[in-house]
């Protein structure tokens, strides 16, 4: 199964009521083992994008393939293999910490052993050990971003989303987030990343897409996109892309 | 299976520990409202009008305080766990795992069923000493109560997604579910009623249940028992379809 892309998206559309079109017949493809980054203004659409894959979003047509799997009519399998840290924090404020870890994983099915040493592993590695009894309601705001991000990993998926995971993080959490996920990346596992820290990108993507008004306006590695737009940094490119597509 | 997954079991597992671990104010609250309508309606009041049916009037109304506070309770602990996950987002981590709507319903709704249950069976067995209650048909009682408790924890679900502000699940509460179990019999027969309100009182989802849950215990009712049990069945199978219906499609949870 070496070529089938981590997530195959097909010429989805999404309308919300009222008429906004925030995805327009976008179609997008991440291969296995990518760190793909998926960049654009506020409003571009991006969050509907990965809500979409997970059926937070009800696109009004299209196709979405997780690793082969359909996302609609094969959506546990499809769900099983995504993990989630989202832009919102939106932890379960009558959990612990800990308590976060193991129900996470036991909504995805993973066994109560193996979910106590993935989390045992997980707390450690994101410094919140000590912190394990405490419940997510007391938490600091850059604590709570690392809990998110802990609990999208514990159910062992093989495609995670980062949707803008360091907003509001102070600068020493955001490089050791960016460490890790370089290794976990390194590890095998596909990340799709969208930040409009252009920097943030840059340090970590491949392969970046820009979306501007629910559209591709331009996909490629990062080098390709530098060489094909004439610009010197990733900002450049996007300040010429989206700049465009906004006043053309 | 929709019921050995450990998805589910997990969701269930998690909405009984969000009732105990706030214990003051699910389990507690509503066993001392009603112990006081126990002593208040009961003791208190009940010297004056004595026996209806025959039977004395605490003994009287003793099954329809534990249905009542079990219908408040189902209907309290959905409509506001649901509420307050949609309200803070962390039902989207539901939403996205590989649990199916139906799972999600189920779970949401077994969990507020069996907080009702609690609080009706130990409203029911504090009053018994004071009433001398005894009881018909436990089972008959039991059934009854957990397809009520079922029904209304369905109907708290839908509440609880289809609500976009807090005062409209505060209203269900206090503007619907409890003036129709204090017009639902309770306290009295409808034979006590002018026939115009006697007829009113047979659209009262809560009114069947309570009758039901009285012919269970003392074997009187102001109505054929049977089709009420038909009629309660009927509503718990409309009640937990809406529940699927708002996990699937409602607003503000998927859009």
């Amino acid at each position: 199964m070496k070529n089938v892309p981590a997530l195959q998206i097909e010429n989805l559309r999404k309308t919300y009521p009222g008429g906004l079109v925030a995805l327009d017949d976008i179609s997008l493809e991440i291969e296995a083992g990518k760190f793909f980054g998926l960049l654009g203004p506020n409003g571009a659409g991006k969050t509907t994008l990965i809500n979409s894959v997970v059926s937070l979003a009800r696109p009004d047509s299209g196709r979405i393939e997780v690793f082969g799997r359909d996302a609609r009519a094969e959506f546990r399998e499809a769900r099983r293999m995504i993990g989630v840290s989202p832009q919102e924090v939106n932890l379960d404020k009558f959990l612990t910490v800990e308590e976060t870890m193991l129900y996470h994983a036991g909504y995805y099915g993973v066994p109560r052993k193996k979910a106590r040493e993935r989390a045992d592993e997980l707390l450690e590695r994101f410094g919140l050990t000590a912190k394990r009894k405490a419940r997510t309601n007391t938490l600091s705001g850059g604590m709570k971003r690392r809990v998110l991000f802990a609990r999208a990993l514990m159910h062992y998926p093989r495609l995670l989303f980062l949707d803008e995971p360091t907003a509001g993080v102070d600068v020493e959490l955001r490089y050791s987030l960016w460490e890790y996920i370089r290794k976990l990346n390194r590890e095998g596992l596909t990340i799709l990343l969208t930040t409009h820290y252009l920097e943030e990108a840059e340090e970590l993507c491949e392969e970046v897409a820009l979306i501007s008004g629910g559209r591709i306006a331009a996909q490629d590695t990062i080098e390709g996109l530098k060489r094909s737009h004439g610009a010197a940094s990733l900002e450049e490119v996007y300040m010429k892309v989206i700049h465009h597509d906004n006043n053309g | 299976m929709i019921i050995t997954d450990r998805h589910f079991q997990t969701l269930l597992k998690r909405e009984v520990l969000r009732f105990t671990r706030v214990w003051t104010q699910t389990i507690i609250p509503p066993l001392l409202t009603s112990l006081l309508y126990v002593v208040v309606f009961g003791i208190a009041l009940g010297g004056r009008v004595k026996e209806i049916h025959g039977v004395p009037y605490l003994q009287y109304i003793l099954p329809g305080i534990a249905t009542m506070s079990l219908i408040t309770g189902s209907y309290m602990n959905t409509s506001s766990s649901v509420f307050d996950a949609k309200r803070e987002r962390y039902i989207d981590e539901v939403l996205i795992s590989p649990m199916s709507d139906l799972q999600i319903a189920l779970a949401y709704t077994l969990g507020g069923a069996l907080r009702g249950v609690i609080v009706g069976v130990g409203i029911f067995v504090l009053g018994m000493p004071f009433a001398g209650e005894r009881v018909a048909h436990p089972l008959l009682l039991l059934l009854i109560w957990a397809v009520v408790a079922f029904a209304f924890s369905a109907l708290g679900v839908i509440v609880g997604v289809v609500a976009s502000r807090i005062d409209h699940v505060t209203f269900m509460t206090n503007v619907v579910i409890q003036p129709l179990a204090f017009l639902g019999g309770v306290f009295y027969s409808v034979d006590m009623l002018p026939p115009a309100i006697r007829v009113a009182t047979l659209f009262d989802p809560i009114f069947h249940t309570v009758d039901a849950a009285r012919y269970a215990t003392l074997e009187i009712s102001d109505i054929n028992p049977y089709p009420t049990l038909g009629i309660i069945v009927l509503f718990a199978v409309l009640a937990f379809s809406g529940a699927c219906w708002a996990i699937n499609r409602g607003p503000n949870l998927r859009y």
